[in-house]
């Protein structure tokens, strides 16, 4: 496949976060360690296509999605944006073809907003910043174009309101107003409804789809609730531990999962509510070990129903266990 | 933007304000601290409407050490001047360099927190290094070092934007030893501010450093710089009054710290004038208690949840 088929490439991309180490460690010239969030992953996203990135509280979800959007600086690996090397792009004025082409949506649309912004400010926001308008009537007309695109309308009635004034399910409306009115090419979605209440979440998630169907945008949808990810995404991602443990189609993660976490995820029954993230995976021993110390061999292993001998000692790679799918499990081999 | 835009910030604006209007003045404090604080602020810039020129031993009308008569309401100093006079006079002086003083304070600490707490690393620890010398100076010693300095730029007879050299001496200590008070409590909002998700929102906008400071952080500054504002004019005027009581005043434009100086040295308190040391003395205890009294209640207001907690 050439690089410019896909609008986003992650390769081998690692984030570590140093520890900081106490005196003792200090003096007794002790390594402090790091807290291994993302911890070598490769994922190609599509242009026009949904990626769904699924994996428990702690997984490194958001950390990956605040290195695409550039929140986050990658300790290793690289990131291509259009066969552009973006990895060691930095500074706002640098950043500025990209930030228009890239935009995030946040899990909590109350801390997304500034409580002192109106939402025509907010919307305007990217607008002006990245100098995509020229004079304050096409700037209005943008803003409207971006309120009405999220579900917002009429546009001009909520121009002056400030976050207070507005439900949970139109301040998120807002912030997707304010990443899709530059047009971008990738939007990075991290649990955009996970606090809504159910009854909003299908709204929200047609907005979403409607994007890609109209202006080809791709999306990183990120959720740790695989029926939910089912639904919406044409490709599933399942990273445990800061790892990638199986990609494949949507219907094949969910319907043919071949690694063992997947399984145990499918068969989980995520609990209604802001906490299924933290609900506890049927079939699973034990506790997410921490990021700041994986387990040898295969990171899964401690947890896992069907570890064997080798599993304890060698890490599996990524082994193809179908067309686009693919799955880091020895039992794959 | 749009007409419609426009028209409908102004009435978000409006409904906002009134809402704040009323919290704020709720409080007993708060009412006593702007009558009092609009009665000087109505007398001190317009001296000579309400008692004449400033006196001098020359123009001097009274007797010396006079008690207070229906001639002169707080009757004279030692050299026959009216000490209504005076004080009405000295109330522009004071009221000036505090506001001045308090406006330099302000931009220059708010700017220094911002910048430290925002950008972190070996700037803040710089800017704090710096803020800290300040915090610890006294002003005593920095109007010692700067009046010699502004004595031979301006030399004795001249003036800077109104003021004589040392006023403006005590203007420029006070805004240079004030500021690190505002400096810290700006830098320790602003790294809790800057870890808020809007900002990160802010930063994938495209939106610069400096406008996330400006357009993100500055407006959400406004509350705690408002209420300290207030509490830094009331500090202002402590060591205004201070520093022309220690001799650093300038007979030629009195404050009342400058009239408290001028009480003592005459003696006034062993003479018995207590009418003498007494009118400057209240009217720096009303107009600093004012300050202190709106500053808590605009912290009150502006903070509903430390109004729990007594
Ligand atoms: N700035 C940071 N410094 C140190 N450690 C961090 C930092 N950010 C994240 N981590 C750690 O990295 C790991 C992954 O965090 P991340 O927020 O990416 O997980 P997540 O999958 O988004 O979880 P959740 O579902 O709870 O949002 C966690 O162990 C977290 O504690
Ligand atoms: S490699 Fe072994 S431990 Fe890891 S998921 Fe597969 S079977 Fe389980
Ligand atoms: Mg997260």
């Amino acid at each position: 496949m050439p690089d410019t088929a896909d609008i986003l490439r992650l390769e081998s991309l690692q984030v570590h976060f140093p520890i900081q180490g106490g005196l003792f460690d200090h003096v007794l010239g002790r390594p402090a360690g790091a807290v291994r969030a993302v911890d070598g992953i490769d994922l190609n996203i599509g242009r026009g296509e949904i990626v769904a990135l699924v994996g428990e509280s702690g997984s490194g979800k958001t950390t990956v999605g605040r290195v695409i959007t550039k929140l986050a600086q990658p300790t290793g690996g690289r990131m291509l944006f259009e066969g552009r090397d973006m990895t060691s792009v930095q500074g706002s004025s640098a950043l500025r073809p990209y930030r228009h082409r890239v935009q995030m949506i946040f899990q909590d649309a109350y801390q997304a907003l500034n409580p002192r912004h109106t939402v025509f400010d907010v919307v305007a926001e990217p607008l002006r910043s990245l100098r995509l308008v020229g004079n304050a009537s096409q700037l209005t007309e943008r803003v409207s174009e971006a309120l009405a695109s999220a579900g917002l309308n009429p546009p001009g009635d909520f121009f002056a309101r400030f976050p207070h004034e507005l439900s949970g399910g139109q301040r998120q409306r807002v912030v997707i107003a304010g990443a899709l009115a530059v047009r971008p090419g990738l939007i990075v979605a991290d649990e955009p409804v996970s606090m809504l209440d159910v009854s909003i979440r299908a709204q929200i998630l047609q907005v979403l789809v409607a994007l890609r169907d109209k202006h080809n945008m791709a999306l990183l949808f990120i959720t740790h609730d695989l029926p939910l990810a089912w639904l919406i995404a044409d490709k599933i991602a399942v990273l445990y531990l800061g790892k990638l443990v199986e990609i494949g189609s949507a219907d094949d993660i969910t319907f043919n999962p071949r690694h063992p976490y997947t399984v145990a995820l499918r068969n989980a029954t995520p609990q209604v509510g802001a906490n299924a993230g933290r609900a506890e995976l049927r079939g699973l021993q034990g506790e997410v070990p921490s990021a700041a110390r994986v387990p040898k061999g295969c990171r899964f292993h401690p947890r896992c129903p069907l570890a064997f001998d080798r599993c304890k000692q060698e890490e599996p790679p990524a082994i193809e266990v179908g067309p686009q799918h693919m799955s880091a499990c020895w039992l794959a081999a | 933007m749009s007409e419609s835009t426009v028209r409908y910030s102004q009435r978000g604006g409006a409904r906002a304000m009134k809402g704040f209007l009323r919290q704020f003045l709720s409080y007993g404090g708060a009412q006593v601290g702007l009558v009092c604080l609009v009665f000087f602020l109505v007398v001190a810039p317009i001296p000579n409407i309400l008692v004449g020129p400033l006196q001098t031993a020359i123009n001097a009308t009274g007797d010396f050490l006079a008690p207070p008569s229906g001639e002169h309401l707080l009757g004279t100093d030692e050299v026959g001047r009216d000490v209504l006079n005076l004080v009405v006079h000295g109330a522009r002086i004071s009221l000036t360099i505090a506001l001045l003083a308090t406006v330099i304070s302000l931009i220059v600490g708010t700017t220094v927190g911002i910048t430290a707490g925002y950008y972190g690393g070996r700037v803040d620890v710089w800017l704090m290094r710096l803020t800290d010398f300040f915090f610890v100076m006294p002003s005593f010693v920095l109007a010692l070092v700067i009046t010699p300095v502004v004595l031979e730029v301006m030399g004795r007879g001249g003036e800077i934007l109104g003021f004589r050299p040392s006023p403006f001496v005590i203007l420029v200590v006070i805004g240079l030893t004030s500021w690190a008070f505002v400096a810290r409590i700006v830098r320790s909002q602003t790294l809790s501010l800057k870890e808020r998700t809007f900002i990160d929102r802010a930063r994938v906008a495209g939106s610069s450093n400096f406008s996330i400071m400006v357009r993100h952080i500055l407006p959400n500054l406004v509350p705690q710089i408002a209420a300290n504002g207030a509490l830094v004019v009331a500090g202002a005027i402590y060591v205004e009054t201070s520093l022309s009581f220690l001799g650093l005043g300038d007979p030629l434009q009195p404050s009342w710290g400058t009239l408290l100086s001028l009480a003592q040295r005459a003696g006034a308190a062993s003479a018995g004038a207590w009418w003498y040391l007494g009118a400057p003395g209240v009217c720096v205890l009303t107009v600093s208690l004012s300050f202190v009294l709106i500053g808590n209640a605009l912290d009150d207001t502006f903070n509903p949840r430390r109004r729990v907690i007594p």
